[in-house]
């Protein structure tokens, strides 16, 4: 049974399906810890995937005025994050078939489309809070995005490609790559982002109803029914997402598989939500460590990223390290 | 003879030791004494330098041509500054005069000490601490004062100095990196080794990258252009015996590391390179201290901003690289340290005398002081390079070893220059000097002196200075009549006068001797 | 030399940028990366207090430094120089100067002439600028890394960019001595085995220095009751 092959398609199917049936796992064990960190007893594991079936359940409402580019969002966002995982490495350690269609750089187009399909959809109803979420995580995306091309460029001239692939081999090659400056750099900025993209303190209170301070969650208010349980579910796969990135591109490509056999495939599902797990776990720790900072502070924080992956770039390009 | 390197290495630290507990005037005494002992012992181990080198104490301590070349001014500066201060200081009774007085003179010496031992350790690595020692000694020196001017001077010398000394460490590691290639990675950094033929073949990357970063880090100590800011305001705020050890002996002790450095860039890194730095860095100390001497109005800024000149001097005459301008430049430094302390000497009994610096102020100084004023227009003279003073000589040669070179444009440069820190000069001394004195109805109006100025006049003459500034022209309260205000002055100025005479007149032929073999060193590369 | 030879192979083979560091390269290159980046901290860091707190951390770090490379090259002495250090940079000289800011009472913020962004990007630049000068002198080492060497460069430089930019004594104090941590680096990086007594000089210089920078300090506030430098400009000409 074990040594069965996998047709490649099939293997590509898990790389999807673990995104989309985890992720609601991870934001909800995740939720729990958090809960535990802060003394309260937390909702349960599962409670997003109840959530997200009641939210399918509920009527959808459209405000005044909302074309169809409101309904239309949450489905090409929830596509675009589906597409994403076929381009990076969640199980396998070589590329699939369709891995090859875009570089880390397209993965990143690809999650800003999904970003801009949401902002346009908050666009499109007209209300305040929604439109101030837009407008704040275009903002902060503009200033996101540059720290994520250079983690790119580190990316680049580390391995001379721009396949995230080639940079999990190369870390796994030897441990003397995860030490290297460049690469360390390159990890932190990309935490950063992480940080920033996933709504957590300090840029974002991701479980509040603070509107003032909203910037993400704003974006969906006047969103209900399907659509909405889309967009939660699309969140909670891309924040898998960028976990996936930064524990097989980055931190810890281990566990993996190595070819198409069905044993390692399946070990390498529980192998990846592990970590996402104790990367979640983390990101839970940051959040409960520090305070939000104020809107015009979180600049400084997307700078700091930024200084480190341009220091990433020139630490190896020009310091040899 | 290497009895005389470890004495010398040790009776100055003594003496700085015991002048922090004895009482004032024992350690003037002792002062003095231990400046001449320096002098003597260091006269003493001219014959064995000019022949080879000395070392003591292990291989802690070495003396060869190119030490001696500098220990000499140093230990002559030692003693005619212990005289001058010894005339300069108020005694006093008061304990802060005795505090003052105390923490003076264990000052002084220890800065003394650290500047003796700077050219007779063996090694760049302990050269880079006793510079840093003279550093910190000097800074309090320079802060002793306590009024704002002074903790501003001094807070930028500190600032400066120490970033300047950051880099001079830097230096030290690049080039220790630099031999480590043929050295292997453990090995001390002494001349011996230094100056082996095996330096040849130190990377020369690493060895350039090391000569910029020590002519920057040194160059901030010696008051090189662009990084000499914190040189005037020092010089102009320390009391007059610490400016004119500053000026005269620390700033030349800087060029020494400068060209312990030089000599290993010529042999690994080519001589054009090590020259070209040199010359870029003295064109343009030369350049702006000649045009600041022109519009100077304060007496000791005057002769710090001429120090940047002489060491923008030093600079391109080791760039011309021809043997007889390195002559000349090794005996410029004699000259200069001569010249600068005499010209301090001066300025200490001009600043008594009418209490203040702003050269505005203070007029007809040959008249009302009738023999340091005339000495203190020759030192100015000496300063200019009027013969038959050394530095005349020294520039001569200079000059001759510039011509002898293909290098005509910066020989013409050098000139101009010169010429117009000849005229700032000349300028600034005769009007103070040679002008009619203030009518003396001016003083009688201010009466007796108050207690109050001779309270201003014992701090020191910074904050004479400043009390002076406060009163009205003419300084009232002030004692202009005619006379000395010190004879100990009078004799410091003398033995430098005289010291100047003599290097320009005939320099005694040991000392010629030792001058062509430290050039001969230094050359070497050729 | 057959070693020394062989050696010399080894390190042109890691001349190519992308092939693998070894890792005690790569873990002593890291810590001279956070050295670089408390230098960076310190100039955004807006309180005088915080910046003293950056610079234990980055001396803590040049102290990992020393261990990592006395672990690796088998040098006990600098087991020694690290624990010195540790005392001193790390506890003795922070204290000092905190125990000196309690003493003054006076504004605890700093001083911030240019913005944050600002002196980032020149912090940026000039540290680029080192890079790139210590990579363009093209050194070549038969026994030890460069690319430590060329970060240390970067930090001299950025400190040099905090003590400009800052007009308050206790940043510009704190710049001299982030600078001496970079010049630290450098001599672990390229100098390791300098004989031990040099270091400890160069190490109780500092602390010589330090005092200094605390006198100095004191005089400056006893006499302008303030931290800042900007109103020492009456020195002129």
């Amino acid at each position: 049974m074990g040594q069965v092959e996998l047709a490649p398609g099939v293997v590509q199917a898990l790389q999807d399906a673990t995104i989309l049936f985890g992720a609601p796992f991870v934001s909800g064990a995740v939720a729990h810890v958090e809960a535990r960190l802060q003394g309260r007893r937390g909702p349960r594991i599962l409670q997003p995937y109840y959530d997200l079936a009641k939210l399918f359940r509920k009527e959808t409402l459209v405000p005044d005025g909302a074309g169809f580019v409101f309904l239309a969002a949450p489905v090409v966002a929830f596509g675009c994050y589906l597409i994403v995982p076929l381009l990076i490495p969640v199980l396998t350690t070589f590329g699939l078939p369709l891995g090859y269609m875009g570089d880390i750089l397209g993965g990143g187009f690809i999650l800003g489309l999904a970003g801009f399909a949401v902002a346009l959809a908050a666009a499109e109803t007209g209300a305040p809070y929604a439109q101030l979420g837009s407008s704040r995580a275009m903002t902060f995306g503009a200033l996101v995005e540059p720290t994520v091309l250079f983690v790119v460029f580190a990316v680049g001239i580390l391995t001379a490609t721009d396949l995230p692939y080639a940079l999990a081999a190369t870390v796994r090659a030897s441990a003397s790559e995860v030490v290297r400056p460049a690469h360390v750099l390159a990890a932190v900025a990309f935490f950063l982002v992480v940080l920033a993209d996933t709504g957590r303190i300090p840029v974002e209170t991701h479980s509040g109803t603070l509107e003032l301070g909203m910037i993400d969650e704003a974006r969906t208010l006047e969103h209900s029914g399907a659509p909405f349980a889309l967009l939660k579910w699309g969140s909670a796969m891309k924040q898998l997402v960028l976990y996936t990135i930064l524990i097989d591109v980055f931190v810890a490509p281990w566990g993996l598989a190595g070819s198409r056999r069905v044993g390692p495939v399946l070990l390498a599902i529980p192998a990846l939500i592990g970590k996402a797990l104790v990367v979640g776990c983390i990101f839970a720790v940051v959040d409960n460590s520090f305070s939000k900072l104020r809107l015009f502070k979180i600049t400084e924080l997307l700078a700091a990223g930024f200084l480190l992956a341009i220091l990433a770039v020139l630490v190896f390009y020009l310091g040899g390290a | 003879m290497s009895a005389a390197l470890v004495a010398l290495a040790v009776f100055p630290l003594a003496v700085a030791l015991v002048s922090w507990r004895a009482p004032v005037a024992a350690s003037k005494a002792l002062t003095v004494a231990s400046g001449t002992a320096a002098f003597v012992l260091s006269l003493a181990l001219v014959p064995g330098a000019a022949s080879g080198h000395v070392a003591a104490a292990g291989s802690l301590l070495r003396a060869d041509s190119l030490s001696v070349v500098f220990l000499v001014p140093t230990t002559f500066l030692y003693a005619t500054t212990a005289v001058f201060a010894a005339g300069y200081l108020h005694d006093g009774s008061s304990g802060e005069r005795r505090r003052y007085g105390r923490r003076f003179y264990a000052g002084t010496n220890l800065f003394c000490w650290a500047m003796a031992v700077a050219p007779i350790v063996n090694g760049l690595a302990l050269l880079w601490v006793a510079i840093e020692v003279t550093t910190v000694v000097s800074v309090l020196l320079v802060a002793i004062e306590s009024t704002d001017r002074a903790a501003e001077a001094a807070w930028k010398y500190v600032l400066l100095a120490s970033l300047g000394l950051g880099l001079a460490l830097l230096a030290t590691t690049i080039l220790y990196y630099a031999g480590s290639r043929v050295f292997g990675p453990s090995y001390d950094l002494t001349y011996a080794k230094l100056l082996s033929p095996a330096a040849d073949r130190f990377d020369p990357g690493a060895v350039r990258l090391a000569y910029v970063l020590a002519v920057l880090g040194y160059g901030t100590k010696m008051g090189l252009v662009p990084v000499h800011t914190w040189l005037p305001d020092a010089h102009s705020e320390a009391p007059t015996p610490v400016s004119s050890l500053l000026s005269a002996s620390l700033l030349a002790l800087s060029f020494y590391a400068i060209l312990r450095y030089f000599e290993v860039t010529e042999r690994s890194a080519g001589t054009q390179f090590a020259r070209t730095v040199l010359l870029v860095f003295g064109l343009a100390s030369l350049a702006l201290a000649a045009l600041y001497l022109l519009s100077q109005r304060d007496l000791k800024r005057l002769l710090a901003y001429s120090s940047v000149e002489h060491m923008g001097i030093l600079a391109i005459g080791m760039s011309f690289g021809a043997r007889i301008a390195i002559v000349g430049v090794l005996l410029h430094v004699l000259a200069h340290a001569a010249a600068k302390g005499t010209a301090f000497c001066g300025a200490g009994s001009i600043v008594r005398k009418f209490k203040t610096k702003d050269m505005a102020r203070i007029r007809g100084g040959a008249g009302l002081l009738p023999v340091s004023g005339p000495m203190f227009v020759a030192a100015v003279l000496a300063l200019s390079a009027a013969p038959p003073f050394g530095i005349f000589r020294s520039e001569f040669l200079i000059v001759t070893g510039g011509l002898s070179d293909p290098a005509d444009a910066v020989v013409a440069i050098l000139v101009v220059l010169v010429t117009l820190a000849f005229l700032g000069l000349s300028w600034a001394a005769t009007r103070t000097m040679l002008t009619p004195a203030p009518e003396p109805h001016a003083h009688a109006a201010g009466g007796d002196p108050s207690a109050a100025s001779v309270a201003a006049a014992a701090r020191g003459d910074v904050a004479a200075g400043a009390v002076a500034a406060l009163s009205p022209p003419a300084g009232v309260g002030t004692d202009l009549t005619r006379g000395e205000p010190s004879w100990l002055i009078v004799v410091a100025m003398a033995a430098g006068l005289l010291a100047l005479a003599v290097l320009g007149v005939h320099v005694p032929g040991q000392l010629s001797e030792l001058l062509h073999r430290a050039a001969d060193q230094i050359g070497s590369a050729r | 030399m057959a070693v020394s030879s062989r050696a010399a192979g080894l390190l042109a083979a890691g001349a190519i940028p992308a092939s693998p560091p070894s890792l005690y390269g790569g873990l002593a290159d890291v810590v001279a990366v956070l050295v670089l980046l408390s230098a960076f901290a310190m100039l955004r860091a807006p309180m005088v207090r915080s910046q003293i707190r950056l610079y234990a951390f980055q001396s803590l770090a040049v102290v990992v430094l020393s261990a990592v490379v006395a672990a690796t090259h088998h040098i006990g002495d600098l087991y020694a120089l690290a624990g010195l250090s540790f005392v001193l940079k790390v506890v003795v000289v922070p204290a000092i100067v905190l125990r000196m800011l309690d003493r003054a009472e006076v504004d605890i913020a700093g001083s911030t002439a240019h913005s944050t962004a600002t002196m980032t990007l020149i912090g940026l630049a000039v540290s680029a600028a080192g890079l790139f000068t210590v990579g363009a002198v093209h050194l070549r080492s038969t026994v030890l890394p460069v690319a430590g060497l060329a970060v240390a460069v970067a930090v001299v430089l950025v400190s040099f960019v905090l003590i400009v930019l800052r007009s308050d004594v206790v940043s510009q104090a704190v710049g001299f001595f982030s600078l001496e941590n970079g010049v630290s680096v450098a001599s672990l990086v390229v100098a390791s085995r300098l004989p031990i007594i040099f270091e400890i000089a160069f190490l109780f210089d500092l602390l010589v220095a330090v005092v200094v920078f605390g006198l100095v300090m004191r005089v400056h506030h006893g006499r302008a009751s303030t931290l800042s430098t900007e109103d020492l400009d009456r020195l002129r000409g």
